[in-house]
């Protein structure tokens, strides 16, 4: 027992190894964000593809149940699974680590404006002690100050957390799944247990439909077929025997993968592997291991929030210093500077843009883009290239009947989601035979109890071809298994590899005629050879070069364009020969199988979904370069890329060109072609240069046959271009490329969760139409923000200008900081997040995707005419107020200059106006708050215009519409009802320095 | 900061360079002619923002009246204020051997009574005891206050205003608001708080400020108002230990004019503290 748990151990330590060097190498990599040694992680991860440390496969049975000391007949023992359970741990994917919740609060508690803030807040708490220190009658305003920026500070944090966690929230309770079973045969007894319950050493029964619980080993099967798309990328169903078939754990056919799913037969395997040491809880692993990069929206927003700290700092200090050498006591000056601090920045702002963020992730999600991650909205509105997967995010993901060819013409089929257009001639008796055989020779059914489903959406039991023909037949002919009874299977010989041919013997339906019908479909050339006619307008013809040749040029154009083709042929067996009575023997096969009658061919395709076009088209218009990228054949991929325009229709390959004039690929010039196929063997060639330039140099790109690890490489080669890029996805090791991208997408209904979580958008309806819906709504996004912040900048100005003016021109302060805080917390608020809703300004989809780096989100024409324009307009527009308040009072513009240091002495309780009557401190207090009021009544009423300015960039307002956006509006009454409730109603509060203003006169 | 990160930063750094000024074209960021055409933008759009603002200014300032204040809601009711003006809170402190200490005050009240003076006052109407003197224009005067009111503390009698002798005087006044007229009798009360043998005596006698003073025209109208004054005395005890003491002004018997605001600890009463040193 011992000495085999020494094995086991010696085994771990292979895997242990490379998760050290991982573990280490992620230690370097957040010590030093260098891309270099990214570079060599990835190169890493290459290797470990390679040096996967699993030899179960070449073990014999005998072998593996020494070295897990179990028995393949009784199993484990519930003890010694209990023993091995506790060592390992549950046979499940740790979750990808995420940063712990108190983290995420500390940092929205510091992110942003917020540490200038708390810089504002503890000064004034300091300057309020020294003051206390002097003076303990001295008055709270800066306690209160400093109270309030901490709680503004706070609050928005709160708010921004909570923001967040609401939007992480939908996605956990998406990513829930229903918990797994696995029947294990345990104490010599089969027993049901949840799958993370399974130890290294159980013997699993797996049927079709089923999950495979964990990497297992196989020891026996029946027919078992497996789909490991999402570790392998291929596509086609693998089969699974017991025999040892290939050296590489990966190829070899006795091994079946955790989290794949066997799609038919039945088999029984050994646990060799469970969790994270599974071959995908390895490869999601590494996933994690790849740095999330900054979106987009987050650099922008950061290097907004850099140009606006700059400057108030900047300002503060400046001031500070000039407000020291003008004599001003050293604590005044320090009250000076986080005036002009809380003035310039907009504290508001930034719970806005996640407001508004957020409020487009929801109108996305019901679009059915997901948005994990809440600035990833904004990123598909940068995003220049998107690299895009084929199956199920261009294509509709099944088998359908794309051609038929009979009577010697092509007829086209409806491809669309719903076949209900076929609109080919069926009035030939060719076809009528064609349909026949169509229907019976074919083993899939409809699972029962779907009567109510429609046929596209009904459940089909059977493999994919089959299952495209039995829809098809369907939809042309109705109820295919009626059909099928009345036309009683007598004989069937299914397909398989050798033959490759399927065939069945039915009566016929007609009671009159006695013969039995011999139905057969497979390879064209296979299903030709056994032909001696062929049916042309439902006559018998005899089969010569000629229609041979057609029937050739028919197969190849289909094969052409990447379509799967199938011949169909059928003989009526004559009575004498074959009564009713005669008994068909398949392993003897008493019956003939040649001379058959050819009827026609069909052909198959995966085909694009019937909204891609238009999207592709879409994203080209929008400057947007759609590159495909499928494990698929190249010549599928390329006609498939074809349909929806990511190859346009006049451009070519350097193939295709070659082809054209004749001449070796070599010779011809490759900056002639457009368009590019290139498979993954010539990306393997390729040196990092190569990709790109051919990255830079073909507009339309389809990679084919590529391994999802290429498809990082490719990612790293369109960042390079400085590119945003969107990367689509669904398999397990997908997830790096997802993680990779500025911007992963994982499909909802294809994609494995391992997609899911390294993913920040999740399609739910896997279409690529979606993606459009987001570059769009990611653009809108941005426009608008640059309007809230164009916004909400402007008043800034107007903000400030007071306390410049305060200090150099000694005029008591026309507005104080509490009362700035209500106009960038109360006031500005809503109509701000009303510029959210604003509709697209004409445009957004002509034109080029910003560059991320020339295209900024605070640009120097935004702040200028944010600052120097309007802003300042609305600093005049507020003085000439604050004037007016002081005038009608008795303060002539002329008497309250310089008059600073009188107006706040306490002492001074008989200050004479320019009409001699005498002010006590409070009396001129209560002006110096009512000035405070109408300063900010007067900046909330600028900003309505200000707000219907920043309704349109590029437009003019007209075209617009002033009603179109009705929260505008919403925004505009909430700005006056604030500001009623703020004057009115708190008005007696004197924390808050807000006092009644007169109405009228 | 990684390799990367320092490249930016110095490529940066440089196209600032390049931006402030540029070898190769001798340029600042921009052609001359651009700079110009920024700067004729600005000159213009400045010019006539500041216009714009001039002018409505001036048009504001039209609106009002050069004689009274548009509104004056905010000065209901007057702040009380004392004289001579303390250097730092309502705090007088002296020393009875030390001259010097108190010379700042009585220059104070000299300055501050200066224009009660006989001289100043000879142009001035003698108005009805006990009646408001209402003017219609267009010629305001003014009424008289003769100092004599304020007996010991006039600075007739006394040029050191009672200081020398250890009864120092502090002048209260009552602020100046246009068009106020006080109900009832006003007169201006004073206490002394401490547990002190201070004893106080008020000129004139009770205090009375005299309604004929009312109502105030304003600074245009009315350029020579003289506003009537009270003034306190204190003495102190000879055998007092603690010669301190805390003084509260407050105006009394007229319904109209304020005294209790929790905020406004002037108005219509003043708190003030002598301390006087051997």
């Amino acid at each position: 027992m011992n000495r085999k748990r020494e094995i086991y151990s010696v085994e771990l330590s292979g895997t242990k190894d490379i998760e050290k060097t991982d573990k280490e190498d992620g230690k370097k990599s957040r010590g030093l964000k260098n891309k270099c040694l990214e570079r060599k992680k990835n190169h890493q991860k290459e290797e470990l593809k390679k040096e996967l440390d699993l030899h179960d496969h070449k073990l014999s049975k005998e072998e593996l149940e020494t070295k897990y000391s179990t028995n393949i007949i009784t199993g484990l023992s519930s003890a010694q699974a209990a023993e091995l359970l506790a060592q390992h741990g549950p046979n499940s994917l740790t979750p990808p680590k995420e940063t712990s919740e108190i983290i995420k609060f500390l940092k929205q508690m510091v992110g942003g404006f917020s540490i200038l803030l708390w810089i504002g807040a503890i000064l004034c708490w300091i300057a309020y002690g020294i003051q206390y220190s002097n003076d303990h009658a001295s008055s709270l305003d800066n306690v209160y100050l400093g109270s309030v920026l901490a709680l503004v500070v706070i609050l928005t944090g709160v708010f921004a957390y909570y923001q967040e966690a609401k939007s992480t929230n939908i996605m956990s309770s998406f990513r829930k799944m229903i918990p797994q079973q696995a029947l294990v045969i345990r104490d010599s007894e089969k027993k049901t247990i949840p799958a993370d319950q399974l130890v290294v050493g159980d013997i699993v029964e797996i049927k079709g439909g089923d999950r495979v619980p964990a990497d297992v080993r196989i020891l026996s099967t029946q027919g078992c077929k497996v789909d490991n798309s999402s570790v392998t990328g291929e596509s086609e169903p693998q089969a699974r025997s017991c025999e040892f078939t290939h050296e590489s754990p990966l190829e070899t056919k006795n091994i079946a993968f955790f989290s794949t799913t066997c799609l038919e037969g039945t088999a029984t395997g050994m646990v060799i592997n469970t969790g994270d040491r599974t071959i995908i809880g390895q490869i999601a692993s590494l996933a994690s291991g790849v740095k999330d990069l900054k979106t987009p929206i987050a650099i922008e927003i950061e290097h907004f929030v850099h140009i606006v700290a700059g400057v108030a700092v900047s300002i503060g200090v400046i001031f500070f210093i000039i407000a020291v050498s003008m004599k001003y006591y050293v604590l005044d000056s320090i009250i000076f500077l986080i005036g002009i601090i809380v003035a310039n920045v907009p504290e508001g702002l930034l719970a806005t843009v996640t407001v508004t963020l957020s409020l487009t992730a929801k109108r996305m999600a019901k679009k059915n883009c997901l948005v994990k991650n809440l600035e990833a909205v904004e990123t598909l509105g940068s995003t220049s290239i998107i690299c895009s997967d084929k199956t199920g995010t261009l294509t509709q993901n099944r088998m359908t009947v794309a051609h038929l060819w009979f009577d010697h013409q092509i007829f086209v089929a409806d491809t669309s989601e719903n076949q209900s257009n076929q609109v080919f001639d069926q009035s030939s008796a060719t076809w009528a035979s064609l349909s026949r055989i169509i229907t019976l020779c074919n083993r899939a059914e409809f699972r029962p109890g779907q009567e109510s489903v429609p046929i596209m959406k009904k459940i089909v039991v059977g493999d994919a071809s089959e299952t495209a023909l039995l829809k098809f037949s369907e939809v042309m002919l109705g109820n295919v298994m009626d059909i099928r009874k009345r036309n009683r299977k007598v004989a069937e010989i299914p397909f398989n590899s050798t033959n490759k041919f399927q065939l069945s013997i039915h009566e016929t339906e007609d009671p009159d005629d006695k013969r039995f019908l011999v139905v057969m479909k497979g390879a064209p050339e296979r299903v030709l050879e056994k032909c001696s006619t062929i049916m042309v307008n439902g006559q018998e013809q005899p089969l010569d070069r000629s229609t041979a040749e057609a029937f050739h040029t028919a197969y190849m154009e289909l094969g052409g364009i990447g379509e799967r083709v199938l011949g169909f042929c059928h003989l009526y067996l004559p009575t004498d020969e074959f009564p009713e009575t005669y008994s068909f023997d398949v392993d003897a096969m008493n019956f003939p199988t040649s001379n058959f009658c050819f009827v026609g061919l069909l052909s198959m395709i995966d085909p694009p979904r019937s909204t891609v076009p238009d999207a592709v088209t879409k994203c080209r218009s929008a400057g947007i370069k759609v590159i495909m990228v499928t494990g698929d054949h190249p010549i599928t991929a390329k006609a498939i890329a074809k349909s929806v325009g990511i190859i346009s229709a006049n451009s070519e390959t350097v193939e295709d060109i070659a082809k054209r004039l004749n001449l070796p690929v070599e010779q011809v010039n490759k900056q002639d072609a457009k368009a590019a196929v290139v498979t993954g063997m010539e990306l393997k060639d390729m040196s990092p240069e190569q990709l790109d330039e051919l990255l830079a140099n073909h507009s339309e790109i389809v990679f084919a046959r590529t391994s999802p690890q290429q498809k990082l490489i490719i990612v790293e080669g369109c960042q390079r271009q400085d590119a945003v890029v969107a990367v689509t996805g669904d398999g397990v090791n997908d997830s790096p490329a997802l993680k990779k991208a500025d911007i992963g997408i994982a499909m909802g209904i294809a994609g494995s969760d391992a997609a899911k979580n390294a993913a920040d958008m999740v399609l739910l309806d896997d279409n690529f139409a979606s993606i459009v819906t987001g570059v769009e709504e990611g653009r809108l996004i941005f426009d608008n923000l640059k309007k809230t912040i164009a916004y909400t900048l402007t008043k800034n100005i107007a903000e400030l200008c007071p306390f410049l003016i305060y200090i150099i021109a000694g005029l008591p302060l026309p507005i104080g900081t509490i009362t700035i805080l209500f106009i960038d917390l109360g006031t500005d608020i809503i109509p701000s997040i009303a510029l959210a809703y604003e509709k697209a300004e004409s445009d957004i989809m002509n034109r080029k995707p910003r560059h991320k780096k020339k295209d900024r989100l605070v640009n120097a024409p935004l702040a200028l005419y944010s600052y120097l324009h309007i802003g300042l307009m609305q600093a005049l527009g507020a003085f000439v107020t604050y004037f007016t308040v002081y005038a009608q009072q008795g303060f002539l513009p002329s008497a309250i200059l310089h008059l600073r240091v009188e107006w706040e002495n306490d002492n001074v309780n008989d200050l004479e106006d320019s009409y001699g009557q005498e002010w006590t401190r409070f009396q001129r207090k209560y002006l110096e708050w009512t000035g405070y009021t109408a300063f900010f009544v007067s900046i909330m009423i600028q900003q309505i215009a200000d707000l219907i300015i920043r309704k349109t960039r590029r437009n003019s307002i007209f075209q617009q519409g002033l009603f179109r956006n009705k929260v505008i509006w919403v925004g505009i009454a909430s700005q006056i009802i604030i500001a009623l409730i703020l004057s009115y109603g708190l008005g007696t509060i004197q924390a808050l320095n807000f006092t009644m203003l007169r109405l009228v006169g | 900061m990684t390799k990367t990160d320092k490249k930016s930063f110095n490529q940066s750094l440089a196209e600032w360079k390049l931006f402030i000024y540029n070898r190769t074209t001798g340029e600042f960021g921009r052609t001359a002619k651009s700079w110009g055409l920024i700067l004729l933008f600005y000159l213009v759009f400045y010019g006539f923002l500041a216009a714009l603002f001039s002018f409505t200014m001036w048009a504001m300032l039209q609106t009002l009246n050069d004689e009274v204040p548009k509104y004056r809601d905010q000065i209901p009711s007057p702040g009380l204020m004392v004289f001579p003006k303390p250097v730092s809170a309502l705090d007088f402190s002296f020393s009875l051997s030390d001259a010097e200490s108190y010379q700042g005050y009585i220059d104070d009240l000299k300055k501050f009574l200066k224009p009660y003076g006989l001289e100043e006052q000879k142009n001035l109407t003698d108005c009805t005891n006990g009646t408001f003197f209402e003017q219609k224009g267009p010629e305001y005067t003014a009424c008289q206050f003769p100092l004599a009111l304020l007996e010991a503390c006039s600075g007739v009698d006394d040029p050191t205003f009672g200081y020398q002798e250890g009864k120092p005087c502090i002048l209260v006044k009552m602020n100046r608001i246009i068009g106020l007229k006080p109900q009832g009798e006003p007169r201006i009360d004073c206490t002394g708080k401490s547990e002190s043998t201070a004893f106080l005596s008020t000129y004139p006698s009770n205090g009375t400020i005299d309604l004929k003073y009312f109502p105030y025209y304003g600074k245009k109208l009315h350029g020579n108002y003289l506003q009537p004054l009270v003034a306190v005395q204190v003495g102190f005890g000879s055998d007092a230990d603690v010669r301190e003491v805390m003084v509260e002004c407050k105006i009394d018997g007229s319904p109209n004019l304020k005294t209790q605001n929790d905020r406004d600890k002037f108005l219509g009463r003043v708190a003030f503290k002598i301390t006087m040193h051997a």
